[in-house]
Order: C-alpha cells, then structure tokens, then sequence
C-alpha cells in the first residue's frame, strides 16, 4: 500500500534520512523504532509531506507522492497524527472531530465515524462539549488520533502516540491502537516504547542514523537478542 | 435621547459591518489591510455614480456591488498578497509586510479615486423621506443602511457557528498549523477570507453612500474606526466586532450631540487608548 524507496533527508548540512526504504502492506500495521533523534520522526513527516525531500519516492497505492501537499494527502486517504498532536486546541471535542470529516472522501461516513470514535474513547463522548486544550495529554492524544479516523482513512500515520503521557495513560494509548489494527486499518507508527509497539505491529523497522539498520517480524524482533539490548533493554527484563 | 440611541444604532451599524470585514482579513488571512477604507469608498463612489448617471438605486447595486467586491478582494489577495504570504517565514513578518503593502495600496486606490471623482465632498439623495421609528422621524436610508448591517453581520454569525464552512474558517483562524492535517488547504481559505472581508468593505460602502457626505480622501477614518472596533471587540471575534461597532456608533453619536461634534474622533480614540491600556486582548478577548 505504501513504500518508500531510498528516502533521503537533509536540513540544512545535517542528514536526517540517508537513503531509507520500507513497504506497508494493506491492513498490516508496521512499526518504525528507534532513539531520539534516528530520524523516526524525519521518515514520518517526509511522507506526510510536511518537510521537502532530497532524493527517492514515496509511492501510495502504486502512485507518486512526491509534490502532493500535506492538505492533498488527507482526500487521498491518508490520516496523519504528529507529534504534538496538532488538534484545535481553542475549538470543542466535537469541532475537532467534525474538522476530521472535512475531506470530500469522508463527508458520506462522518455520523458512522463519529459513533466508532466514541465507542474507542467513550471520554470522548462524556467530553464533546469540552474546550480541547483544557484536556489532559492522553485525551488530547486521544482527540488525535479520532479525529485521523474521522477522514475514514486507508492508512493511518502516527508519530509517538505515547510521547509525553503516563505509562497508565500510555496504556490506554496502546489498548486504543490495537483496536484499532483489528479493525483492519493499516497503521504506520513511529514510537521510542520498542516494547509495547513490538507488541502490536506485525512488522518493524528499526533506526539508527539515518539509516534503516533491521527489519523483520516483530514476532521475531521481540526474541532478537541484539534487539532486546538495543532498543528493549533493562525494561524488559524488570517486567518479566 | 431616545433619538440619540437609534441614530447612533443605525451609524453603529455600519461601522459594525465595516469592522467584520476587517476582522476577517486578518483574523483569517492574517493581512491588516490598511487600505480598508478605500475600498470601501471604491463601492460609496461606484453606487453614487451609478445613481446620479443612470439612476440606478443603491439597494439595487448592492446585489452587483457586494460579488464584485469579493472578486476585487480575490484578486487582491492572488496578486498581490500570497507572494507576502508565501515568502513570510512568520506571522510577524506577515504582519509588517501587509501594513507596509496595504499602505501603499492605500494611496494608489486614493489617487484613482481624485482622478476618477475629484476631490469634493459628495451625497445623494435617496430615500431620505422620515420614517416613525418609536416616536423619532429617522430617514428611510438609515434605516435600510442598518438593516443591511442586520442582515450581513447575522448571516455571518450563523455561518461561521453553525456550518462546516464557518467550521473550517474558524480552525484556520485559531490553528493554521493544523488545518492541513485535516485536509484544508490554508491558502484557498486564506484567500476566501480576504475576499469575503472585501465583499463586506463594499457592503459597507453601499451604507455608507445611502446616508453619509463623504470624500476621496476620507477613507483612513473608516479603517481606523474600524481598526478601534476590532481592537475593542478582540482581533478575529466577529460577534465582539458587531457588538463593539454598535457601541462606537452610540458614543459618537451621544458625544455628538451632547457634548460637541467636533469631539467625535476624539472620543473614538480616548476609548480605543482605555481599551488598549485596560484589556489589550479586546472587551471579548479572541474570536
């Protein structure tokens, strides 16, 4: 459904991204990890359109994605949750939704949509009424990522949906992606929690640099030894 | 005193008007257009040509006036504003460039508008038999002026409450950042505003030329008061414009009357430094 091909990234003279490709097949969810600053975030936005590129192609369902706005990409089917969640702090739960069945594609499944939103995160519901940015982090997190469904999309982007949140309301976060993927969605995600991630995705890309340094099922990237020292560490061990 | 209120209403009201339009431009396409009032003055002088050349009524150019001034605005926007924009790193630098960008329009639209209709004072006459309003004789004129007001200041309210169009205006007034997250293309829309807040500087400037004597270079007094209004009422809160317009309207009128004439403009700006030094933020704070 997605791929990228030999992505490359640079601000200025600092490269990001030297030459990154992966693929995302429909209705899988796949996971990109890796420590701060690998460049995660980089690969998300470069294909969400909101930094320009310096060489290789981003393709979705088979077409170009090169020169296609941000704006552009929501009626194409693609739904985007940044870091910092980038909602309507200033308008109501029920605003922010609605502002996610803007595109044409989505007009038709909005009241739908809306019903599933809230049966995911029925706070939601309690809190429609409720100004967005008086909300903790995880509600807002959560304001996100129903108002990426609201577009009805084919594939959902998401940069560290955890980011910043207490691990009870990280939880939460996770619970909510996995219910998610089993609706069938197809799910790109960029996380720092290799744990809880690995936990979910069907396939992973792990990041260092730059550079795509492994791959694999995430069935078998959570018994990787190299793996479980590089990016699942001690935190592994304390919980089992 | 009780005429003192309705007139001043009636003149309220079209400030009222002539603030949402600026309101618009820069709370949704973030300009300060300091060339407003000419703009205004543009569709005062077009109606009162059209009426003493061809005897055409102002209410009747107001239909060909009002989508004329969003063309006009659309232009505008396209050519002249959207390299500032696309340039403009930051709102700050938006900012400064359009002040510096409108001024100048200000004085080109000013001297076409010398050339085009001399430097007199000009009025008509139309409608400007009395009409019992509570007991005060008030002209017919007024009182369609106002009703314009009514009618264009609360179709606007209801549409940016209560529709996906107001919606998606109101997001890219509040978060431009995240508007293209949800598929709003923020330059189209940018664009809409400027054009819309146009096609309201035309609206007004019908008012204006059903009721009030004014010149080619008189058009800096309505965009200040317009600006006073905006201030007051809080930058991009469009019920807090009308709601601040009127109020204006009622000072200079009791001012006026009460006090002296000549002391209109500067009661308009005693209260526009209070509201600055006071609550920078506006009377209703942010739309």
């Amino acid at each position: 459904m997605l791929e990228v091909r030999d992505l490359r990234v640079r601000y200025g003279k600092h490269v990001a991204l030297e030459g990154v490709s992966l693929k995302v097949g429909a209705g899988q969810m796949v996971a990109i990890l890796g420590a701060n600053g690998a460049g995660k975030s980089s690969l998300l936005n470069a294909i969400a359109g909101r930094i320009p590129t310096q060489g290789g192609d981003i393709a979705f369902e088979g077409q170009s994605l090169a020169d296609v706005p941000t704006h552009a990409l929501v009626e194409r089917g693609i739904a985007i949750v940044p870091e910092g969640r980038g909602i309507f702090p200033a308008l109501t739960v029920a605003d922010n939704l609605s502002l996610g069945a803007i595109p044409e594609r989505a007009r038709a499944s909005a009241d739908g949509m809306r019903a599933d939103v809230f049966e995911l995160f029925p706070r939601l519901a309690e809190r429609r009424a409720q100004i967005a940015g008086t909300m903790s982090g995880g509600e807002q997190q959560m304001v996100a990522i129903g108002r990426a469904l609201m577009s009805a999309p084919k594939l959902l982007l998401l940069d560290e949906p955890s980011l910043g949140l207490a691990p009870i309301v990280a939880k939460e976060v996770f619970a909510a992606l996995k219910r998610i993927r089993d609706t069938g969605l197809t799910v790109l995600v960029v996380e720092q929690n290799a744990r809880a991630t690995l936990a979910l995705a069907d396939f992973a890309y792990l990041v260092e640099a730059g550079r795509v340094t492994g791959s694999g099922p995430a069935a078998e990237l959570r018994s990787d030894p190299a793996v479980v020292r590089a990016f699942l560490g001690g935190a592994m061990a304390s919980e089992t | 005193m009780l005429t003192t209120l309705i007139l001043g209403l009636v003149l309220g009201g079209t400030y009222a008007l002539l603030a949402l339009g600026l309101t618009l431009q820069y709370g949704i396409a973030r300009i300060m257009n300091l060339a407003y009032g000419e703009l205004t003055l543009i569709a005062a002088f077009v109606v009162v040509a059209a009426f003493q050349a061809a005897g055409i009524p102002p209410l009747a150019a107001l239909i060909a006036v009002v989508p004329a001034g969003y063309a006009l605005g659309w232009v505008l926007y396209t050519v002249m504003m959207r390299p500032l924009v696309a340039r403009s790193e930051s709102r700050g630098r938006l900012e400064i460039d359009s002040i510096l960008a409108t001024f100048g329009l200000l004085f080109l639209i000013q001297g076409v508008l010398l050339v085009s209709f001399g430097a007199n004072f000009t009025s008509i006459s139309y409608l400007d038999r009395g009409v019992n309003v509570f007991g005060v004789s008030v002209a017919l004129n007024r009182l369609i002026a106002f009703g314009i007001c009514v009618v264009a200041a609360g179709a606007l309210i209801w549409a940016l409450a209560r529709t996906r169009w107001g919606l998606v205006m109101r997001a890219v007034a509040l978060t431009p950042g995240s508007a293209p997250l949800v598929g709003i293309d923020v330059n189209r829309v940018a664009r809409q505003g400027f054009a819309l807040g146009t096609a309201l500087a035309a609206a007004g400037g019908v008012s204006v030329a059903m009721y009030q004597t004014f010149s080619a270079t008189g058009g800096v007094v309505f965009t200040m008061k317009a600006l006073v209004i905006v201030i007051m009422g809080g930058v991009g809160n469009v019920a807090g414009a009308l709601i601040a317009g009127l109020a204006l309207g009622l000072i200079e009128t009791f001012v006026s009357t009460t006090i002296d004439p000549g002391l209109t403009m500067a009661a308009t700006f005693l209260i526009f430094l209070i509201v600055l030094l006071w609550r920078p933020q506006g009377l209703f704070g942010r739309g």
